[in-house]
């Protein structure tokens, strides 16, 4: 059995307890305007171009059976319309100036991965956490990740948008010790207009999940979208109400932003500053005053 | 009580800054020390003028004479916020230069751009004169003049390695001299004068001159320290503040009685111990400490503690003061090897942690203190080398990291689990083992044996494998300077450019050890060093000057290797771009490398993306173990003087920066001249890209066992350690010591910080950044030194 992954990160200390390696699973349900991994989006392998390691070897023009790619002094320009993302280019270019994000991974080779790390783990109290995208989309896959992480007696968690039939969070959940779950808006017009997708079915997931098993909630705070008084508000009742052990405060960041343009793609949020500490903790405190437990990431 | 603020401003700093690298000039208008340093003639002076005297006598009691005639003139003072007395120098701003070894270096030095700074006409003038006497009779001139003429290509550096006439280690034996007393050797010495009398063995008058020598030697070290007693004395007399009256009568008691007699108290211990240390430098061009500082001074504090005459507020003050002392050590080196020193003052470790011969933890209330009183101060030196084993408290761990996380590039941990084997691989007894030390970088002795060496040389292990690549021929010249390894263009596999290099690393190891052999003799008949030779073990004992025997073991012996992560991606490059996927021949390869890859910029960067070690990937994990062990194979081939292997060394101070600049491109992608990877067990800069669990992976699949000490450097940007990360970050510890890494030292500090240093170094006087097995001043540093710590692979939190 295969699954996409886009990228396992190693030393992951802000995804679970612990030091952990964090899985990456390709393919979103969700097209949040702030994703700051925008090629997790895409549930097929895709190009992802760093020009700044282009050398001007032309080997990616030639490759191209669209004629997308043009060099001239100002570097390589791909035409986007045209790509139909064959992925020649990227297996042409000797210098990783064009790369393929998303590989097709068997089990054994990500359970390869995450055992390398296994001393870091149990001396740390950390594990795997496999994320997405939504890693829901892959169930199968993901479930037999987990389920050879128990036999190995490596903590799991599950990062999930919570966007999936509950038949199938609860078949992989069975596995998991910890689920993170992203609530990004307590509206659901708003929810849709910002993520593509309404709130309904993940807010009665979140509430399942949270009945059956330790979970974090995770809150992005992104200005102008969800960071009303009413809405922090909402959100905190609602995490109160599920009774969950802790709410992770992730400030707006525009680290992700970059990456847009190296996947062809433009930016919704251009322009848009991070919130300031002082904001952030405020929303902090706001949280905290409804019983819960708050930590603040990025 | 001087605040350690007040006590920091007393430090004169004799960083040595590079002003040269490998064979370049390099930022030499700078100086190659701070402006106010300057060149202390008194040792010169004193040691020429006895040397004048003594003409004709035997060269072991010439040297006791000449260090006698140093001790017993030179100018001495004490300083007012001192309990610690002694300096090297005559006033505070002083460096000397071992003249006896060496004199065209200085005299070269002072006449230069980098050096001019450091002597005034008179002086300039006085030193010619003195030069005068030593020349034909340094060591370094007898070692030119003796070397036969095949030989002098390999003693000029030409970038394969740099034999170098330099300081030597060695850890005299304390704990066995605080029993004593230095009369107590002394005595020691005469009882064996009178045994040989009766017994009149072979060599009689050799031991008789060597011990008269070694009593000579111990009793001008009493009288040098009654000296300060007098000195002390007599200010006091004129001191109005009372309690700067009673430190100096305190010191006054202190030097009458200690070294001569055991130490009674701790600061009479700290007193005695520095005494030692400040005349081992004297006699012999000496870095390094190397005392296990907790272990040797604990009973003498628990006993002042005990019967109230000390708490621990004023150890902890001692403890800083002797901090200071530390920082008034260092030498003038040559510009060649300011190459491989940028930013080093005298290179010394104290050791703290670890455990007794019996295997006990011996972590005390002296290891907390020295770690309080280093974080206090906040100055290059000393680092702490602390010893991990299986047995060290969590707290210990937490203190440590908390020094750790000011920047200051120390502790830098060693794990005895996988030292020690290696240590009695060596042959050291597993008692001895066990009570190992470091005294500088990763230099490993055994406290109080005749151990004592030094780093032959630097030994460039990239270039070797360039060798290897051009048959031993230096392609610009046609000349064969190498060993005539078979044609690249026969080679079927990477496994044939690995004997070849391997062959060139046997090669060149030999040539240098040749030079040291010549050395070594030279050395032993022109340069004894009796005052020496009588804290170590065994040397009065079997009437033998510490140079005519040593310690049995290959632990004494042994260069410093750099470049041999290089060499390791550059043979897995060779394996994928060459033998696998076929994309270039190696001829084509290396005709691609010798003109600096210009216009095949794509070939480079396939011959940069093929594996790279450092990212826990077994292709080129499993490679770089095997290159690691051939090459230590091929440099153990080689035995020396005393019969045992040469081996390699982890301790690669500046020299992969500053020795790189000599070595052309390699196939893993690197250009001419660009430095190497920053230690022997880090990845090529940039090349590690999985995170730091990774490297550490990765550097656990090089077992020390089948090579020698290593250095790892690792480098975190301060919020890593924060409260709510450092859990996390205790546990990648406690993990690099499970996977048996023998070494490893943090650089807590972010990149922007350096760049913003790099641009406004007024503004950072007080940076610290890790440079190798030393910590320095960034300001004292090189632009190009600068950005080669800059481009270590900062780790990231994710």
């Amino acid at each position: 059995m295969n699954g996409l992954v886009f990228n396992i990160q190693k030393f992951s200390i802000h995804d679970g307890p612990g030091i952990r390696t964090t899985v990456f699973m390709k393919g979103c349900p969700l097209a949040c305007k702030w994703c700051s991994n925008p090629e997790s989006i895409n549930p097929l392998p895709e190009i992802i171009t760093y020009d700044i390691r282009c050398i001007g070897c032309a080997r990616c023009r030639d490759a191209c059976p669209q004629n997308a790619i043009s060099i001239s002094d100002q570097g390589r320009n791909i035409d986007w319309e045209k790509c139909n993302q064959c992925l020649a280019c990227a297996q042409a270019c000797p210098a990783k100036a064009i790369e393929v994000t998303g590989q097709y991974m068997m089990v054994d080779e990500v359970m390869k991965k995450i055992c390398d790390d296994i001393p870091f783990y149990k001396n740390s109290g950390g594990g795997a956490t496999i994320s997405g995208g939504e890693a829901l989309l892959q169930k199968a896959f993901v479930k037999e990740i987990f389920h050879r992480c128990r036999e190995n007696d490596i903590n799991t968690v599950l990062d999930t948008t919570g966007l999936a039939p509950w038949e199938h969070i609860e078949d992989v959940i069975q596995y998991v010790d910890l689920v993170l779950l992203d609530i990004k808006h307590m509206d659901a017009a708003t929810h849709k207009a910002a993520t593509g997708v309404g709130n309904a079915l993940i807010l009665e997931n979140a509430e399942k999940i949270a009945a059956e098993k330790r979970t974090w909630f995770r809150f992005p705070l992104i200005p102008g979208i969800n960071d009303s008084k009413k809405n922090i508000e909402a959100f905190s009742a609602f995490a109160a109400k599920c009774d969950v052990e802790k709410v992770s405060l992730l400030a707006y960041h525009e680290w992700g932003a970059a990456k847009y343009e190296k996947l062809g793609r433009t930016y919704a949020l251009e322009g848009v500053e991070a919130p300031s500490e002082k904001c952030v903790e405020a929303v902090g405190e706001m949280i905290k005053s409804f019983g819960l437990t708050v930590d603040i990431g990025q | 009580m001087t605040t350690a603020e007040d006590l920091k401003k007393k430090v004169v700093s004799r960083a040595v800054r590079n002003v040269k690298r490998g064979s370049a000039e390099e930022d030499s208008s700078r100086g190659m020390f701070r402006p106010e340093i300057r060149l202390d003639l008194q040792r010169s002076r004193f040691f020429t003028e006895s040397y004048r005297e003594t003409e004709g006598q035997a060269m072991v009691l010439r040297r006791a004479k000449a260090l006698a005639n140093l001790l017993a003139k030179m100018d001495i003072f004490i300083r007012d916020h001192e309990r610690i007395v002694g300096y090297q120098t005559s006033d505070i701003n002083g460096i000397f230069h071992p003249i006896d070894q060496n004199w065209k270096s200085p005299k070269r030095l002072v006449n230069s751009k980098a050096g001019s700074s450091l002597l005034d006409e008179a002086g300039k003038k006085e030193l010619d004169e003195l030069c005068d006497y030593w020349e034909g009779k340094s060591i370094s001139d007898r070692h030119q003049a003796a070397i036969p003429e095949s030989l002098k290509k390999y003693w000029a550096y030409e970038g394969t390695f740099l034999w170098t006439q330099l300081s030597e280690l060695g850890i005299p034996d304390y704990e066995r001299l605080f029993e004593t007393g230095l009369k107590g050797r002394i005595q020691q010495a005469k009882d064996k004068l009178v045994e040989i009398d009766e017994t009149i063995p072979v060599d009689y008058l050799e031991q008789k001159e060597f011990l008269e020598a070694v009593i000579i030697s111990l009793e001008a070290v009493i009288n040098f320290a009654k000296r300060y007693s007098a000195m002390a004395d007599t200010i006091a007399g004129k001191e109005k503040d009372p309690k700067r009256r009673a430190e100096l009568e305190e010191i006054s008691r202190i030097c009458a009685r200690v070294p001569e007699n055991p130490p009674r108290s701790f600061l009479e211990a700290i007193q005695f111990f520095y005494f030692i240390h400040l005349v081992r430098y004297l006699e012999y061009s000496t870095l390094g400490i190397g005392i296990r500082l907790d272990k040797i001074f604990i009973s003498f504090y628990e006993k002042d503690l005990a019967e109230g005459r000390l708490d621990r507020g004023e150890a902890l003050e001692i403890m800083q003061l002797l901090w200071i002392k530390f920082n008034e050590l260092g030498l003038v080196y040559s510009p060649t090897v300011s190459s491989v020193y940028g930013g080093v003052a005298s290179l010394q470790a104290v050791t703290i942690g670890g455990t007794d011969k019996n295997g006990n933890d011996v972590t005390n209330e002296l290891t907390y203190l020295a770690l309080e009183a280093a974080e206090s101060l906040h100055l290059i030196e000393p680092s702490i080398a602390l010893r991990i084993h299986r047995g060290t408290p969590d707290e210990l761990y937490s203190r440590a990291l908390d020094v750790i996380k000011t920047g200051v590039g120390y502790p830098s941990l060693f794990n005895d689990e996988s030292l020690l084997p290696l240590i009695e691989k060596w042959g050291v007894p597993p008692g001895d083992a066990k009570d190992y030390a470091v005294t500088g970088c990763v230099y490993i002795e055994i406290p109080g044996k005749n151990a004592m060496r030094r780093p032959v040389g630097y030994f460039v292990l990239a270039k070797c494998l360039w060798w290897a690549l051009h048959q031993g021929v230096n392609p610009k010249t046609g000349e064969q300077h190498g060993a005539r390894t078979a044609d690249p263009a026969t080679f079927t596999s990477w496994e044939d450019l690995l004997e070849a290099y391997a062959e060139q690393v046997a090669f060149f190891t030999n040539k240098m050890e040749q030079l040291e052999r010549i050395n070594l003799e030279l050395i032993e008949k022109y340069c004894p060093r009796p005052f020496y030779s009588a804290v170590v073990e065994g040397c009065i004992e079997s009437g033998k000057e510490a140079r005519k025997w040593v310690y049995p073991s290959m632990i004494h012996h042994f260069a410093v290797v750099i470049g041999g992560v290089n060499v390791a991606d550059s043979i897995t490059a060779v394996k994928k771009v060459v033998f696998e996927d076929k994309l270039v021949s190696l001829p084509e390869l290396i005709e691609i490398m010798d003109k600096n890859w210009e216009g095949r910029e794509d070939i480079r960067q396939t011959c940069i993306n093929a594996p790279k070690y450092g990212n826990d990937d077994d292709y080129a994990d499993s490679i770089a173990r095997i290159v690691q062990r051939r090459g230590e194979e091929a440099m153990e081939s080689i035995k020396d003087r005393y019969g045992f292997s040469n081996r390699g060394d982890g301790s690669a101070v500046s020299a992969t920066y500053g020795l790189a600049y000599d070595t052309p491109a390699t196939p893993d992608g690197r250009m001419d001249g660009d430095f190497f990877s920053d230690s022997t067990l880090a990845p090529s800069p940039g090349q590690d890209k999985n995170g730091p669990t990774a490297v550490l992976n990765s550097c656990a699949k090089i077992k020390s066992i089948e090579t020698y000490n290593h250095l790892l450097n690792q480098k975190f940007p301060p919020r890593f350690l924060e409260e709510d990360t450092k859990p996390a970050f205790m546990a990648y510890l406690k993990t690099w010591k499970e996977l048996d890494i023998p070494h490893i030292q943090l650089n807590i500090v972010d990149k922007e910080t350096l760049v913003s240093a790099q641009e406004n170094p007024e503004n950072y006087s007080d940076l610290i950044v890790r440079v190798a097995g030393f910590s320095a001043y960034f300001v004292d540093l090189s632009k190009g030194l600068q950005d080669h710590i800059i481009a270590r692979t900062e780790q990231s939190l994710a």
